[in-house]
């Protein structure tokens, strides 16, 4: 006697064409299936409506209307009671890219803009520093640029603090001059470490030093503009700490930008309508007896006298003929 | 079935393959109508048995064939499995029939009978006459079985797809899709007076429709 799972799968083989033993109990049960599949075999298909079926499939004639399906979120098609995956197509993708897109567009946009102008102490500063830090990463890939907008970062830095200091905000000055001290710092270490890279950075560290030397002069004011308020426009406490953060700029401020020697770049013939007096001294070994007085390196590749930072153009187009830092290294 | 070392490309049961698949994706005449050829007489087979109308049964190969290449670029499986998929469909519509003819008037089965009858080719009026008396028996004891089993042997006799195949149409484990088609060939060569030589003394299965089923018996007398 066979077990039932064992006849069904038999019957199962037999029905497939498989070998198997044809037993007294399965006879009749395949016979049956014969003439099922012999009575279904005499239901053809007319030619002429196959050719309809395939025309309204290929030539989009198609006026089949579809019952209603209705489609959960979760992708389980009811028609089919089966999970489907919801991929969008090509042109969904697009439209969902550009949705997201002009959405984001949308916000932002107008919020960069009301950010620009905003103050330490604003609601809108902290977007604004978010918004930077988006910037620095998308030009982490170059050094030289990185450098520039690290240099940007504290300029940016420099004119908040002096607007600060004209609408007399003098409890933010703490925080605006370490901001300043530490944008400084970062874009003196980015330059350095593009000039390490053979990257010209004559022009960014010309500018880093005008943003230093005017730095300078910026935290100046901003102290003594706040030590000559009375109490209690700027309190003792606030006093302190603007000395404090005074005291710990200078260390960055005062400071020339140094460059690291570049090996791979040729120092730049002296300018022959202006030759120096002397030879100008070769840009990798600096005569040991005069070491400069301002950015030895900035003015290395340019060939120029250390000591002057002239009218010269940046690689960005910016004019480093404002300020020279020797000039405002202090009151 | 899989080629040698990887080397040939797989076929499908029907003789498609995954490039035919991807192409009737794309709609690409050739490529649709290898599909349409490989699974359309099956489709009909299936409604023509289900419903026992000529014309609808035609009109339903239609929308599921429509339906179904509308539908191929969601469809993820191997090439194998699509007629499994494909009968899915059909069965969704057919169910979409009945519940649209519930709602109208039901034609009974037998009344459309004799034109599955005559689309056998008989052109002997005694020839089809018995044709149409046998397909009537056949078919009675096929709508007598529960909806189960006679899913279970459409989808395997009409579609020809496999039990492991038809477990994953209905959702049901292939050991059940095997005792429900055993249970239901049982009560099919019961109905039809088909006995095995040991049981040819016993007395056969009562009919369930006596009126219009003939058993071995009644024959012989």
């Amino acid at each position: 006697m066979h077990r039932p799972n064992k006849l069904h799968d038999e019957l199962d083989a037999l029905l497939d064409g498989r070998p198997v033993e044809l037993t007294d109990d399965l006879a009749p049960l395949l016979e049956a299936a014969d003439v099922l599949r012999a009575e279904l075999a005499a239901f053809e298909l007319d030619p002429e409506v196959a050719d309809r079926h395939l025309e309204r499939v290929l030539e989009g004639s198609a006026t089949v209307v579809r019952m209603p399906v209705r489609q959960q979120p979760n992708g389980w098609d009811l028609r089919l009671r089966m999970p489907v995956r919801l991929q969008p197509n090509g042109w969904d993708l697009r439209r969902r890219v550009a949705a997201v897109v002009l959405a984001a567009a949308l916000v932002l946009a107008p919020a960069t803009m009301a950010s620009a102008a905003a103050l330490p102490g604003q609601a809108m500063y902290p977007f604004k520093l978010a918004i930077e830090q988006l910037r620095l990463a998308s030009v982490q890939w170059s050094t030289t640029r990185e450098a520039g907008e690290r240099t940007r970062v504290a300029d940016e830095r420099l004119d908040e603090l002096e607007r600060l200091v004209e609408l007399k905000m003098f409890s933010q000055l703490p925080t605006a001059i370490d901001a300043l001290s530490r944008a400084v710092m970062a874009a003196d270490a980015a330059v350095d470490e593009a000039a390490e890279q053979g990257e010209p950075v004559s022009g960014l560290a010309g500018r880093l030093d005008v943003v230093k030397g005017q730095g300078d002069v910026a935290v100046r004011r901003a102290e003594s503009s706040a030590m000559t308020q009375q109490f209690p426009v700027v309190s003792e406490g606030t006093r302190d700490a603007i000395h404090a953060a005074v005291d710990d700029s200078q260390d960055v401020l005062a400071q020339p930008t140094v460059v690291s020697p570049t090996p791979t770049t040729t120092p730049e013939p002296p300018p022959a309508t202006a030759p120096p007096a002397t030879e100008p001294p070769p840009a990798t070994a600096p005569p040991p007896t005069e070491p400069p007085a301002t950015a030895p390196s900035s003015t290395a590749d340019s060939g120029e006298t250390p000591g002057s930072v002239d009218s010269q153009a940046a690689p960005d187009g910016w004019t480093l003929d404002e300020v020279s830092p020797a000039s405002v290294a202090g009151p | 079935m899989l080629g040698f070392g990887g080397e040939r490309e797989a076929v499908s049961r029907v003789g498609l393959t995954p490039t035919d698949l991807a192409a009737a994706r794309r709609r690409e005449p050739a490529a649709v109508t290898r599909v349409y050829t490989a699974y359309a007489p099956a489709l009909f087979r299936f409604f023509m048995a289900a419903v026992g109308d000529h014309h609808q049964a035609e009109d339903l190969t239609g929308t599921a064939f429509v339906s179904a290449i509308e539908g191929l670029p969601r469809f993820r499986g191997p090439v194998e499995a699509l007629g499994g998929w494909l009968f899915q469909i059909a069965r969704h519509d057919l169910y979409d029939y009945r519940r649209h003819q519930a709602r109208s008037r039901i034609e009974p089965l037998e009344d459309n009978l004799p034109e599955a009858a005559a689309a056998a080719g008989a052109v002997d009026p005694e020839e089809l006459a018995i044709e149409r008396l046998e397909g009537t028996r056949v078919m009675a004891a096929l709508r007598n079985l529960s909806s189960d089993q006679r899913e279970v042997l459409l989808l395997r006799m009409a579609g020809g797809l496999t039990a492991p195949e038809v477990a994953a149409t209905l959702g049901k484990t292939t050991g059940a899709v095997k005792a429900l088609q055993h249970r239901g060939l049982a009560s099919m060569a019961r109905v039809l007076g088909l006995r095995s030589p040991n049981q040819a003394q016993e007395r056969p299965y009562p009919s369930p429709d006596p009126d219009r089923l003939t058993s071995q018996e009644d024959e012989e007398r």
